[in-house]
């Protein structure tokens, strides 16, 4: 060893200063910064005035990153590496930054619904203790929930925009571990909330190790785990081949456990079935999003030239996902479990656009985030609202009849349910359309067969699901429907775009369409 | 064959040997303090590949905060201090079958991989303070920032699922 | 061309009638003050802007008329387009006119004559419904609008017939004419699927710029499928059992939908499409022999029936039949189907309104062995249904004279057997028309009186009355206008241009002269100089055999339905063991991997750990092997 122990000193203004684009990373600024302004509410305010000021402060963060995010499209051809590099910010990511906003203002409102409260007072009491009882009675709620919220919300744009697997990975992290938290929140049925949430944390650390493993493999085959100067080691062919296979298969084993992609869905059911009902919304919506935009980049950049290696293991994913999705979800009596299920096919959906690898492929793949987001939004929104003596009537057979109580809400609910299956005239309808076709123009032909008969075999339980709802007589001691308002609203939110993408989806096909015709920044 | 090789090789046979041993070994707490050793190990090759910053960092990280967590978590969840018998699962032989598997996997693609690589020891490496820190604080600087937020953020849940009085 | 001016707001001709149906529909109870006025008002507004735009089109010349007003686009991925558009074209603004028109004097005369039924205002709701749906299926400009329109005026057409519920007839009437239509509507999408995968589009201009591309058993079958939809629509044999039954309807629903507008849509279906029967004469044979057929059909239904609505159905269906020969005989043909269309518009339905009038001075009795006499009492009613029916038998002079006489002429003017033979049938069928539409005048307007004796016939109130007079001016003047005024040229961006010629005097026309005062010196002798005796005699075999509308139903039965029944059995017998096995059998199997699958998820941390890194594995196996 030679005297590279000691230490040499570094005058000051050696170190070059970073060149930050502040206006390019505004939005995420914006996002961390009012959640760092939360957690000082937190510490500051008093216990009663709290959510009085951090629903509407939140509200303002992620309204005011929006507003920030249409500037950015609309001003200039948004094409640009900011940040050192290892952030990119072009038109898909601001799609899907906007899209992952509006979902999470949506959520937000069910969040901050005080009277459908599906928090708990105090996370530390034990589940039947007194601590918990005089929590509930004294009607406080956490609300280190809304900074832990913009964190994970922050967390999903970055994870989109993240031009190197580095910074990729510490947004995976900084996306996942509030969540982890706010998943295990629940207020009733807090043991099966808390197993949810360390089924979640276990699970997505290990999944996270693989990402992570991957991302070596790769830095170690390309020199740099920059997505570019992957691809362009990838052509120039400089490395050992088995290390980019093995990189490559394990960043996707990291990437497909976020989407839920067969055979890593297995955290989904439970853990969408444990949490509360509004943090599920928020990540069955902005989580996914974030996943496919990641993945989306990854390998439209990073992978581009490899396809001819990924697509064959990518098609029995995608095949895969399709049919278990649809297949276990058939024998689900539990309504949030089934919606599980049903977002694993989904997801298996969006891997078909993933697979095409071209510009019409990003474009449908985009609009069916979007147009699949504010559905499944809508959904749980309905979810919350059934309530019996006991919470939230969650088994199918207590909403057996409900279509004759209240025709509004399970009206509303069954065309959610035709929505996912796919129905024309929906939202889900053009989205799928515009995926399938996609994927035929790129010759995954089956893939699309595959993708159709998933969504035949779907229909029968979404069917059954409205069947119960309107051709069943209503048990005597049914459930009760909750209308609150910003429950409502967020209902109303969800039916109205699923109506209007489906019905007048022109102008936001032309919106993915504009936002994927240069694909992503290199 | 320098003695830096062997050296290196012994650090390596150290931190495997104290690996295979915090699964094998029948006390919970003797698991925690062999990974102790396992993470030192590692710690001396970093040292021997001239990354010293890297080698501190471990130790300050991995054997310092890690393995004190895991001897917190072993005290506070009351887990059972020494001799235990059920501390292994049935699927041992089978574990040790997929162990085995991937183990020769991954040493197979390294070694096909990183055969023909090389890095001049003789200058200071990359795990030296001072080029980290330049690369740190200018070109990774925004992952390095949000870290700091998924620090607080694992603080205030920590906070959330823990506090008493709120 | 693009639409500009008034034409640009051509979408308010739907939006109207669609509005005023949504308002009475949604608003219920609260609106039936007033439901009746805004649905009246609602086809007058569509009719002011139609004539507005039908003004501007004259101010065009040749193919400058033809303009297109693009809607929405549904959807654009990638080359499939999927978007609504009008066209306002001479063929569709004539359709416009003529509904909107019409459809507005009957909207008046309903409010008189629903005057006492308590659903009055939901009356309403369906009529602007229907208009709604037959200016969509006239306007646009791809057949998936049309049938967007041609379903719609179908579901219309179900409410009405079946609107007064609580006659069981009714509601039977109502389901027969939606099950039939139904085969006709197959026939209808079987076509513009074939369109859709022969020329990937379902555009007019797209479609019938591709057809001359396409190979002749395509365009044939297309040809024939359109038809079989137009037989659904237009009640032509064999489809035409439903027109009927479908009497059982409130009047006004008979003369706007089941004489002037909804049947009619079978044939601007075959005008619209004229340049896909142009390239295919066997199609045109096809609709030639239906359109003959049923002329002759109808009008011995026509004879034999004692109801006064069943016997203008069976004229309707035996008129439509003229249109449709006319259809198929291509050429000039096309104008003078239209032409007969647009006079037979008024017409018929001024003759339906006038039956209504009748029917609600003899207190809802339809049979006519008991009316007349009736001239005596119902001046203004005998005045229009007279001017009506000298139109309909071709008076020289009014309406139908020239509209029929030139389809008896084009028919001639074919050539070869065929020519004869279509002309023989038209010439024959306008001397049976002459026949029991005299019967019909005879029997209720003329003779002794047979009312009973609680019934005290007097004269409709004005707003019934009005539309009678308006309608009996249209009778008389429409045709002559049309004919020599030019509605050849007029037509021609849609049809092409046609050489005719209107001969007053000729050798047809004059053997239908003479064959029409034939059929009416008969039925005065019949029914005019003999007492009508009040119950209907045995009567003889052809009598017997048109009152049983020519055994339609009998032959339906053993041809269509036996048969039918045998082969539902056979099927039934083959879905529940074959079919029923197989599906059962999948879905058995879909639903038991289902619960084998379900138990991967054991609930264990452990377990998924291990499933995840087995996938793992797969994957960075599936990711090797295309290596090797």
């Amino acid at each position: 060893m030679t005297g590279s122990a000691v230490l040499n000193t570094v005058a000051i203004g050696d170190i070059q200063a970073p060149h930050l684009e502040y206006g390019q990373l505004g939005p995420m600024l914006l996002v961390f910064g009012v959640a760092v302004l939360g957690v000082l509410v937190e510490a500051l305010v008093g216990r009663g005035w709290r959510q009085f000021i951090q629903v509407p402060l939140t509200f303002a963060g992620l309204a005011g990153a929006f507003v920030w995010i249409l500037v950015l499209g609309v001003k200039d051809k948004p094409l640009h590496v900011a940040a050192e590099g290892a952030v990119g910010v072009d038109a898909p990511t601001l799609f899907l930054q906007g899209t992952i906003l509006v979902l999470a203002l949506v959520s937000l409102l069910l969040i901050a619904d005080r009277q459908n409260g599906a928090f708990t007072p105090q996370a530390s009491a034990l589940p039947g203790s007194d601590a918990e009882r005089e929590g509930i009675a004294s009607g406080t709620v956490q609300s280190e929930l809304y900074p832990l919220m913009l964190f994970a919300v922050g967390g999903m744009m970055l994870f989109t925009a993240a031009n190197d697997l580095l910074t990729m990975f510490v947004a995976l992290e900084v996306m996942s571990l509030p969540l982890y938290i706010m998943c295990g929140l629940a207020r009733r049925r807090r043991l099966l909330s808390q197993e949810a949430a360390v089924k979640y944390f276990l699970l997505g650390a290990f999944s996270s190790a693989f990402f992570l493993y991957g991302t070596a493999l790769l830095y170690g085959y390309a020199g740099s785990v920059r997505l570019s100067d992957i691809a362009t080691a990838t052509g120039n062919n400089a490395g050992s081949e088995p290390l980019l296979l093995a990189g490559i298969a394990l960043l996707s084993v990291g990437l497909l456990f976020k989407l839920g992609a067969v055979p890593f869905q297995a955290w989904k059911p439970d853990v969408y079935q444990g949490a509360p009902t509004p943090v599920t919304a928020l990540m069955a919506s902005c989580t996914l999003v974030a996943a496919v935009g990641a993945t989306l980049r990854v390998f439209y950049v990073a992978l581009e030239n490899m396809s001819w290696d990924w697509r064959p293991m990518m098609w029995g994913v995608a095949i895969l996902t399709m049919l278990v999705g649809a297949i276990i979800a058939i024998t689900q009596t539990d309504l949030k479990r089934m919606l599980a299920y049903s977002s694993i096919a989904h997801a298996g959906f969006l891997l078909t656009g993933v697979i095409a690898t071209s510009q019409a492929g990003l474009s449908g793949t985009l609009f069916y985030l979007a147009a699949y987001g504010f559905t499944t939004i809508g959904a749980f929104a309905v979810i919350t609202m059934v309530r019996d003596a006991g919470g939230e009537a969650g088994h199918l057979s207590r909403w057996a009849g409900l279509g004759k109580r209240s025709p509004v809400v399970a009206g509303v609910f069954a065309f959610f349910l035709l929505a996912f299956a796919g129905i024309p005239l929906t939202s889900g309808f053009t989205g799928k359309f515009a995926v399938f076709k996609a994927a035929i123009d790129g010759g995954a032909t089956p893939l699309v067969v595959v993708g159709v008969i998933s969504s035949a075999i779907a229909a029968f339980f979404y069917l059954r699901v409205i069947v119960v709802m309107f051709f069943s007589e209503p048990a005597a001691d049914g459930p009760a429907v909750v209308t609150t308002i910003p429950t409502a609203a967020a209902v109303a939110l969800g039916a109205t775009v699923t109506v209007v993408l489906g019905v007048l989806p022109q102008p936001m096909l032309d919106v993915a369409g504009q936002a994927a015709s240069h694909l992503f920044v290199r | 064959m320098t003695t830096l090789d062997v050296v290196f090789v012994l650090l390596g046979v150290v931190a495997v040997g104290a690996a295979v041993l915090v699964v094998t070994t029948r006390q919970l707490v003797h698991a925690a303090l062999w990974l102790v050793v396992s993470f030192g190990a590692l710690a001396g090759g970093y040292l021997m590949l001239t990354a010293e910053f890297v080698a501190w960092v471990q130790v300050l990280i991995y054997v310092g905060a890690v393995v004190v967590l895991l001897l917190f978590g072993i005290m506070l969840t009351r887990a059972p201090i020494g001799r235990s018998a059920d501390l292994d699962s049935g699927n041992r032989w089978a574990a040790l079958a997929v162990a085995l598997a991937t183990a020769g996997v991954l040493v197979t693609v390294l070694v096909r991989g990183f055969r023909t690589a090389y890095a001049p020891l003789d200058v200071a490496g990359q795990g030296a303070a001072k080029p980290l820190g330049e690369s740190v604080f200018r070109i990774w600087v925004l992952p390095f920032e949000v870290l700091s937020v998924l620090l607080l953020a694992a603080l205030v849940g920590a906070i959330v699922l823990s506090r008493r009085e709120i | 061309m693009k639409a500009e001016g008034i034409q640009a707001a051509s979408w308010l001709l739907i939006a109207l009638p669609l509005a005023g149906a949504a308002i009475l529909l949604l608003g219920g109870r609260r609106t039936d003050k007033w439901g009746h006025l805004l649905g009246a008002a609602m086809p007058l507004g569509s009719f002011a802007v139609g004539l507005a735009a039908f003004f501007q089109m004259l101010g065009y010349s040749g193919n400058a008329r033809i303009r297109h007003l693009h809607i929405y686009d549904y959807f654009v991925v990638g080359n499939f387009k999927v978007d609504m558009g009008l066209l306002i074209d001479p063929l569709s603004i004539s359709f416009v006119l003529l509904i909107t028109g019409v459809g507005s004097l009957i909207h008046i005369y309903s409010i008189g004559y629903m005057a006492h039924d308590p659903d009055r205002r939901r009356f309403f709701a369906y009529l602007n419904l229907f208009v709604a749906a037959m200016l969509l299926l006239v306007l646009a400009d791809n057949y998936l609008g049309l049938y967007i329109g041609w379903e719609g005026v179908g579901l219309a057409s179900y409410l009405l017939i079946g609107f007064w519920q609580y006659k069981p007839t009714a509601a039977v009437a109502a389901k027969k004419a939606f099950v039939v239509n139904r085969v006709g509507d197959f026939g209808l999408s079987v076509a513009i699927l074939l369109m859709f995968a022969t020329f990937g589009t379902v555009q007019f201009a797209g479609v019938y710029g591709g057809i001359g591309h396409a190979s002749q058993g395509t365009v044939t079958a297309i040809g024939l499928l359109l038809l079989l939809g137009a037989c659904g629509k237009s009640a032509q044999l064999p489809l035409q059992s439903w027109l009927l039954d479908a009497m059982e309807g409130p009047t006004p629903v008979s003369a706007l939908i089941h004489a002037a507008t909804m049947v009619t849509a079978g044939v601007y279906l075959i005008v619209r499409s004229n340049p896909i029967f142009n390239l295919s004469p066997d199609a045109r044979l096809a609709v030639t022999v239906v359109g003959a057929a049923t002329l002759l059909a109808g009008a011995i239904i026509g004879c034999a029936k004692d109801d006064i609505k069943k016997a203008l159905a069976g004229s309707t269906m035996s008129q439509i039949g003229y249109m449709m020969l006319a259809a198929g005989l291509g050429k000039v043909g096309y104008v003078f189907a239209i032409a007969h269309l647009i006079a037979h518009g008024f017409f018929k339905a001024g003759m339906f309104l006038g039956a209504g009038s009748v029917m609600h001075a003899m207190k809802e009795d339809v049979n006519m062995r008991k009316y007349g006499a009736l001239r005596t009492v119902m001046y203004i009613t005998f005045g229009t249904f007279f001017l009506g029916y000298l139109a309909i038998i071709g008076f020289p002079g009014l309406s139908g004279f020239f509209t029929k006489d030139g389809i008896i002429e084009t028919a001639f003017n074919k050539g070869g057997t065929s020519g004869a033979v279509l002309g023989t049938c038209a010439v024959l069928g306008a001397g049976i028309t002459a026949f029991y539409m005299s019967r019909l005048m005879f029997m209720t307007f003329f003779g002794e009186k047979r009312w009973d004796d609680d019934v005290h016939p007097h004269e409709s109130p004005l707003v019934m009355t009005i539309p009678l007079m308006l309608l009996a001016i249209g009778s008389v003047f429409a045709g002559g206008f049309l004919v020599l005024g030019g509605f050849a040229d007029f037509l021609a961006p849609v049809v092409g241009a046609q050489e005719h010629k209107f001969h007053w005097v000729s050798v047809p026309g004059t053997v239908t002269l003479l064959l029409m005062f034939a059929g009416v010196a008969l039925a005065w002798m019949q029914y005019g100089a003999r007492p009508v005796p009040r119950e209907a005699p045995r009567g003889s075999f052809l009598t017997v055999f048109a009152r049983r509308d020519l055994y339609g139903d009998a032959l339906n039965e053993s041809l269509l339905m036996r048969p039918g029944q045998w082969a539902t059995r056979l099927a039934v017998y083959f879905d529940t063991k074959g079919v029923d096995g197989l599906v059962n059998g999948l879905a058995a199997g879909v639903g038991g991997s289902s619960g084998r699958l379900r138990r991967v998820q054991t609930g264990f941390v452990r377990s998924y750990a291990l499933s995840m890194f087995l996938g793992a594995a797969l994957v960075v196996g599936a990711l090797f092997l295309v290596r090797i």
